[in-house]
């Protein structure tokens, strides 16, 4: 098992009231999953994988990614394992804007002290995979959405991640561009067998999860497996 | 490393407008550093040389132990007698680096034209040894007339001012008067050989020079306060001293022994207050280096709070986010120290051509505005501006790395 949930609970105070973002969340998902994560607005989507993701603490209760307690974690301890473990893409993508998209993608192995040749090589390779070597030089701006989307999932994958975390990787970018970015995960899914755990809004999108995952007020309904 | 310094660096140019105006502060507040020091170092070279050459204390001065104290008060108890004088000599002379040791005797008494009389302070001194010591600063002495001169053993040199008031132009004749050591009152003969310029308004109107046989026949002995040392390299004034008290001492002479820099009081003085003046200017640099990094950096970490969010997420640890920017803070300090080598060479060149000239307080005649360039100094200004530039970035920075990941990616 790759991500275990057991009780996770997420609470924020707002005044005197206890909000619940999470509450009590039990979750299991194997190694080679393609999980998508739906519900509304505020149904805590982003808070389940941000704390999958070490990016955040449960209030309550106990996570483990790729058998690490992510409890018993120090700070520096989290950071390597989001490094070496755990691949992000991000609603925004989040490119460093100085940086060319080659560069971009070597982050996380310049991150873990991998000689820039070895990363640069390493990180052609996944812009090869998403289809954008030849913009390997161009820097953010001078990109289209969908192509620095493929950036910010070339980024995910350079370090040959078990699992892969997405945030909303589609809600900015057009139907078109979306179920191509989409496809393409599902291909690295099950040609390489990295887990992907995202969330989205949109119903088109779900159509192609391996299997479901709806949030309501925090709490998961029950799961749908699609064929 | 390099990757974060790319970052640093593209993030600077990215934010130009607001990178320059750092950077001119940092280089502005280096070159005005850079500037003062070379101007303090120019004018202690200057005073050094006057206070060794100028003002003849030679680079060390041997005493009988006591006679600073003491001296004035029991004048005949702290002379040098012959012998000790003669030991001194022969074990001064036996250093390499000494080039001359020369002995010497103050006076002191009344100067006369026969009307008119002045208190006067004057230095017996060996002539051709005392023209030694004066090297080339001796035609800075603006001498009228003839020099001294062991042919002539009742010829003297008075200062400019004294010989005004007594109206003793070069060979004129004047008497000198003073009490021996035995307490019998004393009066000579003088002739004047010619008048200079002490450098100074407040002893222009005191000094005399005169042959170290006079001044012993005036005080009625065969003693000498003290014995002078020219060495050939100043910068080896501690060494010397420290060998020959230890030989003075082992051939059983009790001595103390004065470098150059603590027998000049008004070197002492000007430094004290130049270096005051530095540590000054320096704080003030060094406040305005410091806030201006702290503000840009500020703003760069504010604007970049998402990116650090990021690059947490992606596995940065704090103590990374700190780096990169203390990286970038860093590169901000050495291109404004760069850019103040610049200016600082360009300062220097345009004084050097201009070669204005100032009367500073309590001289008499206008000095060069001189200014050096001090290459190592300037290594040890930049190295220190970039840290502490460096060490600036560093707080704000640190603040991003303690946010939490969520508020950071967040962050609009």
């Amino acid at each position: 098992m790759l991500i275990s949930m057991q009780q996770v609970s997420k609470t924020y105070a707002m005044g005197e009231t206890t909000v619940y973002a999470l509450d009590h969340i039990d979750l299991a998902v194997d190694k080679g999953e393609f999980v998508g994560v739906w519900g509304p607005s505020g149904s805590g989507k982003t808070t389940l994988l941000n704390l999958i993701g070490a990016i955040d603490n449960p209030t309550s209760g106990a996570v483990t990614v790729n058998d690490c307690n992510l409890d018993d974690c120090t700070d520096n301890r989290a950071s390597e394992l989001r490094n070496r473990f755990i691949g992000f893409v991000f609603q925004h993508y989040n490119l460093v804007p100085v940086l060319s998209a080659v560069e971009n993608v070597m982050l996380p192995l310049q991150i873990c002290g991998v000689s820039t040749a070895e990363a640069r090589r390493r990180a052609m390779d996944r812009l090869e995979i998403v289809g954008l070597a030849a913009q390997a030089r161009r820097r953010p701006d001078r990109m289209s959405g969908g192509q620095q989307q493929r950036v910010a999932v070339a980024r995910a994958l350079i370090a040959d991640p078990p699992l892969v975390i997405a945030d909303e990787p589609t809600a900015n970018l057009d139907s078109e561009t979306a179920l191509h970015l989409i496809s393409l995960m599902r291909k690295i899914n099950k040609e390489q067998g990295t887990t992907f755990v995202f969330s989205t809004h949109d119903q088109r999108l779900l159509a192609q999860v391996q299997r479901r995952i709806r949030l309501q007020d925090g709490r998961i309904q029950p799961d749908m497996e699609v064929a | 490393m390099m990757q974060w310094i790319k970052i640093g660096f593209r993030n600077l140019v990215k934010n130009r407008r607001r990178s320059l105006a750092t950077l001119i502060a940092i280089a502005i507040g280096f070159c005005a550093v850079g500037l003062f020091r070379g101007y303090t170092a120019a004018t202690f070279d200057g005073l050094r040389r006057s206070a060794i050459r100028g003002e003849g204390l030679g680079h060390l001065t041997i005493y009988r132990q006591g006679w600073l104290e003491n001296g004035r008060s029991d004048t005949k108890k702290f002379l040098l007698s012959p012998s000790e004088i003669e030991k001194i000599l022969k074990i001064a002379k036996s250093d390499p680096h000494v080039q001359l040791a020369t002995p010497q005797l103050h006076v002191a008494g009344l100067v006369s034209n026969g009307r008119t009389s002045h208190i006067f302070l004057a230095k017996g001194v060996v002539p051709a040894d005392f023209r030694t010591i004066t090297g080339g600063l001796s035609a800075r002495r603006g001498l009228k007339g003839t020099d001294l001169s062991s042919n002539t053993p009742y010829g003297v040199l008075l200062a400019r001012d004294l010989a005004g008031q007594l109206n003793l132009p070069p060979k004129s004749d004047g008497v000198i008067m003073a009490t021996t050591l035995d307490g019998q009152m004393n009066a000579l003969d003088i002739q004047v050989r010619g008048t200079y310029d002490t450098g100074t308004a407040a002893t222009n109107d005191k000094y005399i020079l005169l042959p170290y046989r006079f001044a012993q026949m005036l005080y009625d002995t065969k003693r000498a306060d003290c014995i002078v040392l020219l060495l050939d390299d100043w910068q080896a004034t501690t060494a010397i001293r420290h060998l020959l008290a230890g030989q003075l001492a082992a051939a059983g002479l009790h001595c103390e022994i004065r470098s150059w820099d603590q027998l000049s009081v008004f070197y002492q003085k000007v430094k004290n207050m130049f270096d005051m003046i530095f540590l000054f200017i320096f704080l003030i640099v060094l406040v305005i280096v410091v806030m201006s990094t702290i503000n840009t950096m500020g703003m760069s970490v504010m604007e970049r709070t998402r990116e650090i969010g990021t690059l947490r997420a992606l596995g940065l640890k704090r103590r990374g986010v700190c780096l990169l920017f203390a990286i970038e803070g860093a590169i901000l300090g050495l291109l404004g120290c760069l850019g103040g080598v610049i200016l600082n060479g360009a300062f220097w060149a345009a004084i050097k051509i201009a070669a204005p000239s100032y009367i500073p307080p309590g001289v008499s005649t206008p000095v060069p505005l001189t200014v050096e360039l001090l290459p190592r100094h300037m290594l040890t200004l930049a190295l220190f501006l970039t840290l502490f530039s460096m060490a600036a970035a560093i707080w704000p920075a640190r603040r991003a790395a303690r946010l939490s990941m969520v508020e950071a990616l967040g962050h609009v």
